[in-house]
């Protein structure tokens, strides 16, 4: 094993450790804050796959998100205690009341146009079964149509674009069913097998650590295996690939479903850190985030990209609680990218392997001028 | 045995145009065939009929036997046709090694190739092929960084590790030095033999030095073919393409 394969997996190790740490360090309220950084660590890990590996750059990962957050709201809002206090035996969602015509039934069956949809989310694990196979299930459809269609650059990015929007129209159009504007709010706690991850205690915060840690190590061996490197390569020349026989649309997909199911298991994880879900995941301006987050940590670089997601989170909220920095903080944000952009076109993870890299280089120098001084040791003597 | 390449009748149509006109050839098993014809004889189209990059209009291609007309392009380079484009095409962000190491992955399947190295049969022979272009000193280098020779022969070499029955090599020398052209001259007599060859070439003497059989085509239609000799002889082709003076 070379020494800067060696620094890489130290540095997935340091990081995966590090995490595990912080609850020493912090008190419940900061450690709910930081859960939700790890999510938008995740979401890094997501954009970089997609972004840096196959060169598609989604600007719809909200999308995936929105739809895994979404899934698992709708069951931890029917488990919630004011659902079961509407008047019927099995639970209702308050707001459907609030949105049902005067004489509709009492259930979930029928008391909204739609509202039957909710009935399988009564079991919270087809909520979180939905939550990473509805965004798979999306992203497999509309990669198989645009890239066999052979659509590419930025004709990608505007149709993964206009579908997060479209879709954000929709959830707020379809009030009755998803409480429109409002979102879902009101949740129940997630539970697991009798476990309950109260948002603000640690536990909550080490199953998005160990989600985190799971995410990276597999996305990392998925980086190391022969597919990616096809992909790499697909990246680089399409036309090349097809003609060594590569079924190209193929192989985009896969990494698009499966960066989309890491984006949904993120928003599913992002529900249960900050107890809502609403339509706001899928703003544009929180997909274009990801992306200026995986620029700044480096797009092909899967660890790069889930610290820069960290960091420049972490910075934007210490920043914009400064006093002094209050008025300033989102120019400070923005000077940060333009920085990066500019200076470090491929981001902190660029560097990072750089530096490996001519440690690397320096090692086997210095083991090559140890050969040959040794040899010339053993001539003379 | 049937021929390793069998073009009948193709043709290619753009609106009123036929890049190649009803065009057949047949290259039989382990042959090495030389395609030559001015700019716009429809030399380089009759390899995109043939690895299916643009469709054919009319015509029926077969390889071994096996008709692959209109086939998806990967699907007829897994039927065993490999291709070398005029300008080079190489996976510039890659290294070298794993240039050549994408075109050892056999399967056209992401799930089968959901391993983590190629097996030590496969690693070997990239090491082979790295050795017979001579690239095995930039083996880790980024492919970016090649020359344009180098570009040409990292593209031979993957090529080569692909190893498909036909080759299809459009314009291998072009661009290059004298030296350049005759090691290429030797990569290309290394695939002969176990691979039957198509190649087109405008450099005459590189063409008499690899060449057994021509086939001269000139706008869009094939007009003589025959060995070296006698195609230069042939008053057709010193008229269509070589000038009445002639330029052998």
């Amino acid at each position: 094993m070379g020494l800067e394969r060696k620094i890489q997996l130290g540095a997935y190790a340091l990081f995966i450790v590090a995490l595990f740490l912080v609850p020493e360090f912090s008190d419940e309220f900061w450690l709910n804050r930081a859960s939700k950084y790890l999510v938008y660590g995740m979401l890094g890990v997501s954009i970089a796959l997609t972004w840096g590996y196959a060169g598609v750059l989604s600007l719809g990962q909200g999308l995936f998100f929105g739809i895994g957050a979404y899934m698992l709201a709708m069951s931890l809002k029917l488990a919630s205690p004011t659902s079961l206090a509407q008047g019927s035996d099995r639970p209702i969602p308050d707001f459907m009341l609030w949105n049902a015509e005067p004489d509709a039934p009492v259930e979930l069956c029928c008391i909204t146009p739609g509202s039957y949809l909710w009935l399988p989310f009564e079991s919270v694990s087809f909520g979180m079964l939905m939550g990473v196979l509805l965004p798979a299930v999306v992203a497999g459809i509309l990669g198989t149509i645009v890239f066999k269609k052979r659509i590419s650059g930025v004709f990608i990015s505007i149709i993964t674009l206009a579908l997060v929007l479209l879709v954000r129209l929709v959830v707020i159009d379809l009030q009755p069913l998803t409480n429109g504007f409002n979102g879902l709010t009101d949740l129940a706690f997630l539970t697991i097998a009798g476990f309950e991850f109260d948002p603000y205690s640690r536990s909550t915060y080490y199953l998005c650590a160990a989600s985190l840690a799971l995410v990276l190590i597999a996305a990392r061996l998925l980086a190391d295996t022969r597919a990616s490197l096809i992909l790499q390569a697909i990246r680089d020349d399409q036309q090349r690939a097809r003609h060594l026989g590569f079924n190209v649309p193929m192989y985009q997909t896969f990494f698009f479903v499966v960066s989309a199911a890491i984006a949904g298991y993120a928003g599913m994880l992002f529900v249960v850190a900050s107890e809502f879900a609403s339509p706001t995941f899928m703003d544009l301006s929180f997909s274009v985030a990801m992306v200026v987050w995986a620029a700044v940590g480096g797009r092909s670089s899967l660890l790069g990209a889930c610290i820069g997601a960290i960091a420049i989170n972490w910075i934007e909220a210490e920043v914009s609680e400064t006093a002094a920095l209050v008025e300033a903080w989102k120019a400070i944000i923005g000077l940060i990218f333009v920085l990066v952009v500019l200076f470090l076109p491929r981001g902190l993870g660029g560097v990072a392997h750089d530096l490996a890299a001519r440690l690397a280089r320096r090692q086997s120098r210095k083991a090559a001028a140890a050969g040959t001084a040794g040899a010339e040791v053993k001539r003379h003597a | 045995m049937p021929s390793a390449l069998r073009v009948e009748n193709v043709t290619a149509q753009f609106g009123a145009f036929k890049a190649v006109d009803s065009v057949s050839l047949s290259v039989s098993d382990g042959e090495l065939r030389v395609l030559l014809g001015a700019n716009g004889a429809g030399k380089t189209t009759l390899m995109d009929l043939i690895s299916g990059r643009i469709p054919c209009a009319e015509g029926d291609v077969q390889v071994y036997g096996r008709t692959i007309t209109n086939w998806q392009e990967h699907r007829i380079a897994s039927a065993g046709v490999g291709r070398k484009f005029q300008i080079p095409s190489v996976f510039r962000n890659l290294s070298v090694r794993k240039n050549i190491e994408v075109a050892r992955c056999h399967s056209q399947s992401v799930f089968k190739n959901l391993r983590f190295r190629l097996p030590a049969a496969d690693r070997r022979r990239v090491d082979d092929v790295l050795e017979l272009t001579g690239l095995q000193d930039s083996a880790e280098q980024l492919a970016a960084h090649l020359s344009h020779g180098e570009t040409q022969w990292l593209e031979l070499g993957m090529l080569v590790a692909q190893d498909p029955k036909v080759v299809l090599l459009d314009e291998p020398t072009a661009g290059m030095t004298q030296g350049e052209t005759s090691k290429t001259a030797e990569i290309i007599k290394r695939l002969r033999g176990d691979h039957s060859i198509v190649v087109i070439e405008h450099d005459m003497g590189f063409v008499r030095e690899i060449a057994e059989v021509i086939t001269v085509m000139h706008l869009g239609k094939v007009i003589a073919e025959g060995p070296v000799e006698q195609i230069e002889k042939d008053p057709e082709v010193r008229a269509a393409y070589l000038g009445s003076t002639g330029i052998l």
